[in-house]
């Protein structure tokens, strides 16, 4: 049975989330997507492929972030899995105050969401003109940038030149990861949202061949939230990478928003694919290397990253 | 056992209720048409379904009561939206009179009249299942995040609190009133000795427990995820503390149905595989009856006065089965 894409839309209240979600019903792209909303806002999208319903967190271990998983998400895919006539894709809206952790964390951690679905990708809608002042008021603006795959800076026609220049730069500082598009009334090709295809590193390197490069960002930058990338020729010892994971993320899991890596790891043939949110990680085989470069790379996008400690910890698992 | 006859919903079953005096039986598939048939398991009505996905239906004042998705609630000819966001369960209470809904941090209680003066608002918590006490028909408890809240209507605040931090998916309360049990997200089972005020933590399960059922008599509760279903037993002073369950065996798959019979204490499960098991309890032993019925098992209802079973399938197959004697 092939697994539902779910794609996760998020950003701050008035970006402009509701006005795509519009657009992505609206439009003839011949797919039958389930929309499950979270914003109560003034004004709901009244569509028959709509379900509403109100954010529910489950602290599944004392409160700890990490286990934080969405009991609303569950119950509704839940479900929607059980439909006869199923659906090609789910997109969820999360709030404009959400942290989009334990939306993510909810597919890492429920055993039948991870058997049945997939997040294909995290869509932040970013408001062009008042990004930096959403970013001084809350933390949830900045995290919700964090979790990206996308962002979608919107609203570009009330924004100056020097504002569009300062916050894309900003985005960029806080992600690197992140494929950023420029939008005004979140006009953007649906394919550009729906086919994201998960946190992919393969993508990223294509279109930014150096967003893994240490010394390639040097933004001015307030947020102690950022990017780390590390690239590194050779292979892994798998029992030394497994440990140095394991620890790291046991001791700076919650800073840690995601991580996504490619390893070419000792005695294995194809690549091992990474991927994590806080103190959750899953790794699988990634396919054969297929004539790139066996090599490795892995980002972390998270708080207060320290990349010497982070780079010479990795080096530490090269044999 | 023989089958009695069968209808089909356009969709996997959901929920399966037979009226109080046993001659309708309520047929919820998780999109489509409510179907109403009688006890010779002829169709009689398609009720109007709620649009992404239905809830769990319920009788109330003589009418099928149904729910679901689009918010809305419908019983006989009347329809109610008490607020944003999906209804996921109506159950009526134990004397008849009072209708409830789980609405994101409410619970809608309705009476005959359509008055919902009774209602619970601004809860803690997101209601993700809610039960009636048999015993105390103006009782309910609510389950969510950090665990189960008991309250009396026209009270503000719970009279008892099991509030252990988890994450409670599923609420049963049993009939002598004296047991509650939720199932959790991290693999549990909580049960609550109400007069004892004593939390019980039943962990280890293989997965999630997906089904959770009360004898009629408040003497046993079975709890089902995986293969095996594991009965516990409730009658004795400290009920299933330091109690050894029963586990049953025989299923091929993951059980995803639980009812006992209010006229013969019999225990029904039903799997993915569509395997049947009726189990019957004498003196701390137990036998089972087996079948394979084809497709999964979703839904199971016992009959309240006979030994007929209604089984709801994964297909939309219902069959209505007579157990003999």
């Amino acid at each position: 049975m092939s697994r539902i894409p779910v794609t996760i839309l998020t950003g701050f209240l008035g970006a402009g989330k509701t006005t795509l979600l519009n657009r992505i019903l609206g439009e003839n792209h011949g797919l039958r997507i389930a929309v499950i909303e979270n914003e109560f806002g003034e004004i709901g999208i009244d569509h028959e492929l709509v379900i509403n319903a109100e954010e529910e967190l489950f602290e599944m271990n004392n409160g700890c972030i990490c286990c934080t998983v969405r009991g609303d998400l569950i119950r509704i895919l839940g479900n929607l899995m059980k439909r006869r006539d199923k659906f090609d894709h789910i997109l969820i809206e999360t709030t404009g105050l959400a942290d989009p952790g334990p939306v993510v964390q909810t597919f890492f951690v429920d055993e039948e969401l991870r058997e049945q679905t997939f997040v294909n990708g995290v869509v932040t809608v970013v408001d062009a003109h008042h990004f930096s002042r959403h970013v001084g008021e809350t933390h949830e603006a900045e995290e919700q940038v964090a979790f990206a795959d996308v962002v979608l800076l919107n609203k570009c026609d009330l924004a100056t030149a020097e504002e569009l220049a300062e916050t894309e730069q900003r985005i960029r500082a806080i992600n690197a990861l992140a494929v950023i598009h420029r939008t005004t009334r979140a006009e953007i090709e649906i394919k550009k949202i729906l086919e994201v295809g998960g946190f992919n590193l393969d993508r990223a390197t294509e279109l930014n061949p150096h967003f893994l490069d240490a010394h390639g960002h040097h933004h001015h930058h307030h947020s102690d939230i950022s990017s780390v990338g590390i690239e590194a020729e050779g292979e892994c010892d798998g029992k030394k990478l497994n440990d140095w994971i394991s620890k790291l993320v046991r001791d700076q899991g919650q800073d840690i928003f995601r991580m996504k890596g490619i390893f070419a790891v000792k005695a294995q043939a194809d690549r091992v694919v990474f991927q994590g949110v806080h103190m959750l990680i899953d790794a699988a085989s990634g396919g054969p290397w297929a004539g790139r470069p066996r090599k490795n790379s892995l980002v972390f996008i998270g708080r207060k990253l320290d990349r010497e400690a982070l780079t010479s910890g990795f080096r530490s698992c090269l044999t | 056992m023989k089958s009695l006859g069968s209808v089909t919903a356009g969709d996997h079953i959901l929920d399966l209720k037979w009226n109080p005096e046993g001659t309708r039986l309520l047929v919820t598939p998780t999109t489509g048409p409510v179907l109403l048939a009688d006890d010779a398991a002829t169709l009689l009505q398609e009720i109007p379904g709620h649009g992404m996905g239905n809830g769990s239906s319920d009788w109330f004042a003589g009418s099928p009561a149904t729910c679901g998705f689009d918010g809305k609630i419908r019983c006989g000819s009347r329809e109610w939206k008490p607020g944003r966001g999906m209804i996921e369960h109506v159950r009526t209470s134990p004397d008849g009179t009072l209708l409830a809904a789980g609405q994101g941090k409410a619970l809608h209680i309705f009476d005959a009249s359509g008055s919902d003066e009774k209602s619970l608002c601004d809860l803690p918590a997101v209601v993700s299942d809610f039960a009636w006490n048999r015993k105390s028909p103006t009782e309910i408890a609510t389950a969510g995040a950090g665990g189960a809240l008991l309250w009396r209507l026209g009270e503000k605040e719970p009279f008892a609190r099991f509030d252990w931090g988890g994450a409670s998916l599923q609420v049963r309360w049993s009939s002598d009133g004296r047991w509650l049990a939720t199932a959790d997200q991290t693999a549990s089972v909580h049960v609550y000795d109400i007069p004892r005020d004593n939390p019980l933590n039943m962990e280890g399960f293989e997965s999630k427990v997906r089904a959770l059922a009360f004898s009629a008599d408040g003497k046993r509760l079975a709890t089902a995820g995986s293969p095996v279903v594991t009965v516990w037993p409730c009658a004795s002073a400290k009920g299933p503390d330091g109690a050894r369950p029963i586990q049953v065996d025989g299923s091929e798959n993951e059980v995803l149905a639980l009812d006992f019979s209010p006229a013969t204490g019999q225990l029904a499960t039903g799997d993915g595989e569509g395997t049947l098991l009726v189990v019957t309890f004498e003196k701390g032993q137990f036998r089972r009856k087996r079948a394979r019925l084809g497709t999964g098992i979703s839904a199971l209802a016992w009959h309240p006065t006979k030994p007929v079973l209604a089984v709801g399938h994964t297909s939309g197959l219902v069959t209505w089965l007579s157990m003999g004697a």
